[in-house]
């Protein structure tokens, strides 16, 4: 039998008949199923569970709750563990976190001899030199970091989310959480509530017997009226219009799961943490706080000392008091009321031996209970905009007015909002539930008058609910932060009152500074237990008040989060175009090209481009972006998009475009093509589909929302296929029939639409990126497949082949097209890639005008710096070399040194040409054709290359396009 | 030399003014002091009538600006004024990245002077910045990424930074958390390594400034919030506006003339500007950051990747510190979403599928001043007197000190210094925009 467990007691959590064996410290242990891990071991008799993060201090049981900041630990391989509030597991792998060798007996305790200089932000204030010994400093510092260990190598787990909709969702399920549950399920509401322990009951379920009873009667009231309970969750975050994150821990959707919920009205029942009071040895195991204590009694029947001295300031503190006498400990009740105080707790070892009173009086004891009032844990309403208030005569913070108008959607109850009977607070839960069920109902009705065109309005709007609520009192209670002695205001940051007044000051003298300077409310519980000290210490440090100096900021998650359970599973989709099957059947090498998986090649990109140029090859393009634009007005838009002109485009005729920023650097390129009078489909580049789709709807949606056009994006809606190489027409002529593609009839730079293999519908767009006779088919996604099989079939005879993305790279290359984003940048303008012709600037404004007007007007000489860089086409001396993407292009500069004036942004080696080939951006003085660069390799070798006089390293005529 | 805008004060640039504090720092005067208080680290009093400069913005970027004011130029009748507390908005927000490997030869010559200024700002400010020069890595998770790196790792090696592209292997054996398999969705194909990159401790930044700034007498007035900018002669109804000159400002604790005034803000930065009269192109954009509960050290570099839109580093204390990418709203909304956690663990446990054990501590937000071309404003204005150190979108926190220093210049001398030539407010109307857009968009 665990020697600190006692004799079964009512109310307890815990089933006596089923053992657990556990590992502590690698030594095998064991506690009882309904244990925490903290009680189990507690009830084995350990009194040390951690060492304290800076002087590595011994540090016990405070809470054994949640919050506890004492008792995080490594669970296997989870770190920071609360083990005051996990349950125990048979086979769990415990461990100290933050100590060596053994918590027990920890060698880092020596940084307490130099604790005298060891004070808050010490380490701003030394390690300034010699310089060069300070990364061996950092290193010693970051041995210091607490916490537990993980493993980047551990096994990920499978996290679910779910989607809740709940008409009302309330925060707390102890006795006034779930009396507002039960009323707003009564009053018709669809209720989640949602309390963080392990069962409902709040502090209820640590008290008498009747308490204990009400609690019962209370949950199971919930149960019947329809109530969804999630135990082991919390309401973690909240957000506009009561957007909640709610993590359930454990439940059935695994490990943690995070649950988004969208609830017509919050209700926060939290109800109150207690706070700790600051003396010196607050920290020493065996100081405890009264629901710590009773929580270890009542629940688990581990007694939590054997000689107690319990100082008490509320009921709470000597309910404390009554069951350690009840449960056979010792005790000397002593009253804050009356006004005495704990001056220090002293021991030998970092134990608990003594307690020293203010008046002097010395108490032998192993066991101190505070019971110095309570924290608001306000979080969730601060969330929404309701600042907390300070009542010195209740000693604790309130939420004040709220002051944003959805604030009648967040309500608070409980003791959070203040103190009664039990009675009092059931019947304040439950007025607050039926008002939450009242506003809930109204919002669902202006829900339903909203969307009435999905589904008709039933009945009236309800009238406006009175708020029936009669307001909480607040009991008188003495003002207890800090006795005359310092101690530790935070425990998991082991900041001390000293280092607050030191930090004040020192300058650091709002709550914000100080909190910086040392560190405190940082940790493990975000303030929960520390913040309202600290303000405290702080107002009495700078000779202010507490409402004076007011609290930090609370932030988001109230109970942390794993990355896990935030991150759910994996949603990164992949898209793959129709013929996926059939290029991975064919042998593909797949790329990576943005979200899409495409065919790099089949096995020899340069035997694909030289079947391309004398035979016929298909690729399939799908990824490029296709919208499809009608309306009046498309030819305005088309207008204002590109820099080219588009008005007089011909119906059955393309065109190349670009697209510019505001700036007047080039977005993206593509052809588009009018299928009617007021109809096109626009093609984009693969990588810029979804962006253009969003450039296009910002210009319709917030510039031109009048105008009358519909953009529609059909990217997916088409398999699209180039047809490419001079054996192309013959091949297409055998599955055309309702199109005639002789050269006269269907020129370079034409559309047409028609039946290909018997499908109807395709777009045939006569263009060639390759630089030879091609078409490129857009075929209903459904049929790709078919249409892909049947040019594979009808052209056996023709050599046709399918080829890759890098064939396709290869052959525009040697045709010098630019690709946006690889051979432009986020600086280049329209002008640096040749294409002044194309900038049309006497047609009404369009995207980039001003800049390229400036740009072109004043268009400098080349000599002029100001001018802007030009895009060439280089060849290597060393035809073999083919530099590597990205190398620099430097010059001699006057002084001898190197000046970067450009780079390469293409470069492949041309199966064609047998030969290297590339595009550079270099200055314009350095662009003139038949000039010498310098190219430097990525290892650091100067080689030559020529600037050749047009962008096309093969055909620069087009000869091969218009055959 | 032109000494236009300092109110006639005697400049005398060149010799250094060390700062005389009334406790300096080091290991012997902490065991000395023991258990006794530390005098004030800076000065609080009235705010007087009149200063040379007064300092709109008590961040990062205004106390570096004053304390090069009085080191490097003898200026020290300055008032540095903040709304709320020193070092309370993006200099306490940012996640503290130090690192040099821009894109533009402009923008890595400025932040290599930053970071040469950070390396020795422990010794120049006698309090540890904790500046941790561990190593910067940007992931490449596509071909076109890996040539952006190159491109990086080439101008930056031209320019006599270290930087280099390295593959899967060396970032495995630098950061052996990260997965470099093939297996993520968006594998890791190489990466930009930054040897000089590294984290620094935010705060005592500020406060290592504030300090040494007040040592050499420049005040610091906090909960002091400036409401309006006073001017005369301009082009503009009330004498605002192009044309005029700066003569004060009104703040809720009165009026103060001062013939220069320094709008070093974030997030408020065109509203400031808008009470001289001025519209700067800037639009405002929250950046949201978290971090995660302590685990003992296993990230032994900043890692960052643009394409999966997250940053991340490992503190001394143990803690990751998450970035990402500014919201995409423009707003002054600092509530935050929990999109943003979602998204951004998510992206985590791509390059780093272990940590699903560990867990978000805090969220929060911070506003992000967002130009054009992704670049600051910084110099003289067409109010003159009205300096501008604004416009640092995501990467402000790291180029302060350069800011600084070469503002304090810039208002000392009356001349631009070449290296903020680059990022003048007259660049818009020029079309000279710098092209940092491909480096600082998630580039931390």
């Amino acid at each position: 039998m665990s020697p600190q467990r006692l004799p079964a007691r009512p109310g307890e959590v815990i089933d006596r008949d089923r053992a657990l064996a556990f590992t502590w410290n690698g030594r095998a242990v064991s506690g009882l199923a309904g244990d925490t891990i903290a009680s189990a071991l507690a009830a084995g008799g350990c009194r040390v569970f951690s060492r304290s993060m800076k002087y590595h201090r011994p540090r016990g049981i405070l809470t054994a709750d949640y919050w506890d900041p004492n008792t995080l630990l490594q669970v296997g391989e989870e770190p920071n563990v609360r083990a005051g509030h996990r349950l125990l597991e048979a086979g769990m792998a415990v461990s100290a976190q933050n100590a060596w060798p053994s918590v027990r007996w920890d060698a880092k305790v020596l940084t307490n001899l130099g604790g005298r200089a060891l004070s808050a932000g010490f380490y701003y204030k030394t390690f300034m030199r010699p310089r060069w010994l300070w990364p061996a400093y950092e290193k010693v510092l970051a041995r210091f970091a607490p916490g537990g260990v993980i493993d980047a190598g551990s096994a990920p787990r499978r996290h679910d989310k779910r989607y809740a909709h709940p008409d009302v969702v309330v925060a707390g399920g102890g006795p006034a959480g779930l009396a507002a549950a039960v009323a707003a399920a009564r009053a018709g509401a669809g209720v989640l509530l949602v309390e963080h322990e392990h069962a409902l009951g709040g502090h209820l379920r640590w008290g008498t017997k009747h308490e204990r009873s009400i609690a019962a009667a209370l949950a199971d009231a919930a149960q019947v009226a329809g109530v969804e309970i999630l135990t082991d969750a919390t309401v973690t975050g909240r957000w506009e219009d009561n957007w909640l994150a709610i993590v359930e821990r454990g439940g059935a959707g695994g490990p943690e799961r995070l649950i988004k919920a969208r609830a017509k009205v919050l209700v926060v029942a939290a109800g109150l943490i207690e706070r700790p009071y600051v003396f010196a040895g607050n920290d020493r195991p065996g100081v405890m706080l009264s629901q710590g204590a009773r929580r270890l009694l009542n629940l688990w029947a581990v007694r939590p000392g054997s000689r107690a001295v319990v100082w008490s300031a509320n009921t709470a503190g000597d309910a404390a008091a009554a069951d350690l006498e009840a449960a056979g400990v010792a005790v000397e009740h002593v009253d804050a009321r009356a006004g005495c105080t704990v001056a220090a707790a002293q021991g030998r070892r970092g134990g608990l031996e003594q307690v020293v009173l203010s008046d002097g009086t010395r108490l032998e004891a192993d066991l101190l209970v505070t019971a110095a009032g309570w924290t608001a844990p306000t979080s969730l309403l601060n969330m929404a905009g309701v600042r907390p208030r300070y009542d010195p005569a209740a000693a604790r913070f309130f939420p004040a007015e709220p002051d944003v108008p959805e604030a009648g959607t967040v309500l608070s109850t409980g003791g959070i909002s203040g103190d009664g009977s039990l009675d009092e607070l059931v019947g304040h839960g439950e007025a607050t539930g039926r008002l939450a069920a009242a506003r809930a109902a109204t919002l669902a009705h202006r829900l339903q008058v909203a969307t009435a065109w999905a589904a008709p309005v039933d009945g009236r709007e309800p009238p406006e609910a009175p708020d029936e609520r009669t307001p909480l009192g607040r009991d008188p209670h003495p003002e207890l932060y800090r006795s005359s002695t310092d101690g530790i205001v935070d425990l998991s940051e082991d900041v001390s009152s000293r280092d607050l007044r030191h930090g004040a000051a020192e300058g650091f003298d709002s709550v914000e500074l100080v909190k910086r300077w040392t560190t405190a409310t940082m940790g493990s519980a975000q303030g929960k237990l520390e913040t309202v000290n600290t303000v405290a210490v702080l107002a009495d440090a700078t000779d202010s008040t507490i409402s004076e100096v007011g609290t930090t900021t609370w932030r988001p998650p109230f109970a942390p989060v794993t990355l896990g359970a935030l991150a759910g599973r994996m949603f990164e989709p992949v898209r793959i175009s129709s013929l996926h099957d059939l290029h991975v059947a064919a042998g593909m090498t797949p790329i990576q090209a943005g979200q899409w998986i495409r065919p790099e090649h089949y096995g020899d990109p340069a035997a694909e481009v030289r079947n391309v140029r004398t035979n016929v090859g298909i690729i399939d393009v799908s990824p490029l972006g296709k919208l499809d634009i009608q309306g009046p007005d498309a030819a305005d838009l088309l207008s204002l998009l590109y820099v080219n002109k588009w008005r007089r485009l011909a119906a059955g005729a393309v065109r190349y475009g670009v697209m510019c920023a505001e700036d007047g650097v080039i977005l993206d390129d593509g052809v588009t093509g009018r299928l009617g009078e007021d109809h096109y489909l626009m093609s984009t580049t693969s990588s810029g589909s979804g962006a253009m789709e969003v450039w296009i709807q910002n210009w319709l949606q917030t510039e031109h929302p009048d105008w009358r056009v519909r953009v529609t994006p059909v990217t997916d809606a088409y398999t699209s296929i180039n047809v490419a190489g001079p054996r192309s027409r013959t091949l297409l002529e055998r599955l055309v029939d309702d199109v005639d593609l002789g050269p006269e009839a269907f020129k370079y730079m034409q559309v047409r639409r028609g039946t290909v293999a018997g499908v109807a519908g395709c777009v045939m767009w006569r263009i060639g990126f390759t630089g030879e006779l091609s078409y490129e088919l857009h075929v209903p996604a459904g049929f790709g497949p078919h249409v892909w099989q049947a040019l594979l079939a009808a052209g056996a005879d023709l050599g046709v082949a399918p080829f890759g993305l890098e064939a396709q790279r290869i052959m525009r290359l040697e045709k010098g097209h630019f690709i946006v984003g690889q051979d432009t940048d986020a600086l280049t303008k329209a002008p640096t890639a040749g294409l002044e012709r194309l900038i049309k600037l006497d047609k009404p404004d369009f995207c980039g005008r001003p800049e390229l007007q400036w740009a072109l007007d004043g268009e400098p000489g080349a000599e002029d710096p100001e001018a802007l860089p030009r895009l060439v086409a280089v060849q290597p001396t060393d035809p073999a070399y083919v530099p590597p993407e990205a190398c620099q292009i430097v010059v001699a500069g006057s002084d001898g040194n190197e000046r970067i004036i450009g780079r390469i942004t293409s470069s492949r080696f041309s199966p064609t040409l047998e030969r290297s080939i590339c595009l550079a951006q270099v200055e314009a003085a350095h662009a003139a054709p038949e000039g010498t660069l310098t190219i430097v390799g990525t290892d650091g070798r100067r080689r030559s290359a020529l600037i050749i006089a047009h962008h096309a390293h093969f055909d620069p005529e087009g000869e091969r396009l218009r055959v | 030399m032109a000494r236009r805008g300092t109110g006639g004060a005697e400049v005398q640039p060149g010799r250094r003014r060390r700062p005389r504090y009334p406790a300096r720092y080091s290991a012997a005067a902490l065991l000395l002091r023991g258990k006794r208080p530390w005098p004030p680290i800076w000065r609080s009093g009235d705010l007087r009538d009149s200063y040379d400069v007064v300092i709109v913005g008590g961040g990062v970027h205004g106390l570096a600006t004053a304390y090069y004011l009085a080191s490097n130029w003898g200026i020290t009748n300055v008032a540095v004024l903040d709304k709320g507390y020193l070092g309370g908005g993006g200099s306490g927000r940012n996640t503290a990245i130090v690192r040099s490997n821009y894109l533009t030869p402009d923008g890595v010559a400025f932040y290599d002077r930053s970071v040469q200024l950070y390396e020795r700002l422990a010794v120049d400010l006698n309090l540890n910045v904790m500046f941790s020069r561990r190593g910067h890595l940007t992931l490449a998770h596509s071909d076109g990424a890996l040539r952006t790196m190159r491109w990086r790792a080439e101008v930056n090696k031209h320019q006599g930074v270290d930087s280099e592209v390295i593959g899967p292997a060396e970032i495995k054996r630098l950061v052996p958390a990260l997965d470099v398999t093939g297996a993520p969705r968006y594998p890791i194909l190489g990466a930009l390594h930054h040897p000089p990159g590294g984290i620094i401790r935010h705060d005592a930044v500020v406060w290592g400034y504030a300090r040494a700034a007040a040592a050499l007498g420049v005040e610091m007035h906090q909960n002091t919030e400036v409401l309006d900018i006073a001017t005369s002669g301009g082009s503009g109804s009330d004498g605002k506006g192009p044309g005029g000159r700066v003569t004060g400002v009104r703040t809720n604790r009165g009026d103060v003339s001062a013939p220069v005034v320094v709008n070093c803000t974030a997030g408020w930065a065109s509203l400031i500007a808008a009470m001289a009269g001025l519209r700067l192109p800037i639009s405002t954009h929250p950046l949201q950051a978290a971090v995660t509960e302590p685990v003992k050290m296993f990230l032994p570099a900043v890692v960052v990747s643009g394409s999966l839109h997250v940053y991340v580093s490992q503190t001394d204390r143990g803690e990751l510190v998450f970035g990402a990418a500014v919201d995409p709203l423009a707003t002054y909304d600092t509530g935050g979403s929990l999109a943003f956690a979602e998204e951004l663990s998510g992206h985590v446990l791509q390059l780093m599928p272990g940590l699903g054990r560990m867990r978000l501590l805090r969220q929060w937000s911070g506003l992000c001043d967002m130009t054009p071309d992704y670049s600051p404003i910084i110099g003289p204005t067409p109010v003159d007197g009205f300096h501008c150190d604004v416009g640092w979108g995501t990467y402000g926190f790291k180029a302060a000190p350069v800011a600084g220093e070469q503002l304090a210049a810039c208002i000392a001398s009356g001349e631009t210094p070449d290296l903020i030539e680059p990022f003048t407010l007259s660049r818009f109307a020029e079309g000279r925009l710098v092209g940092e857009k491909g480096a600082a968009a998630v580039g931390h």
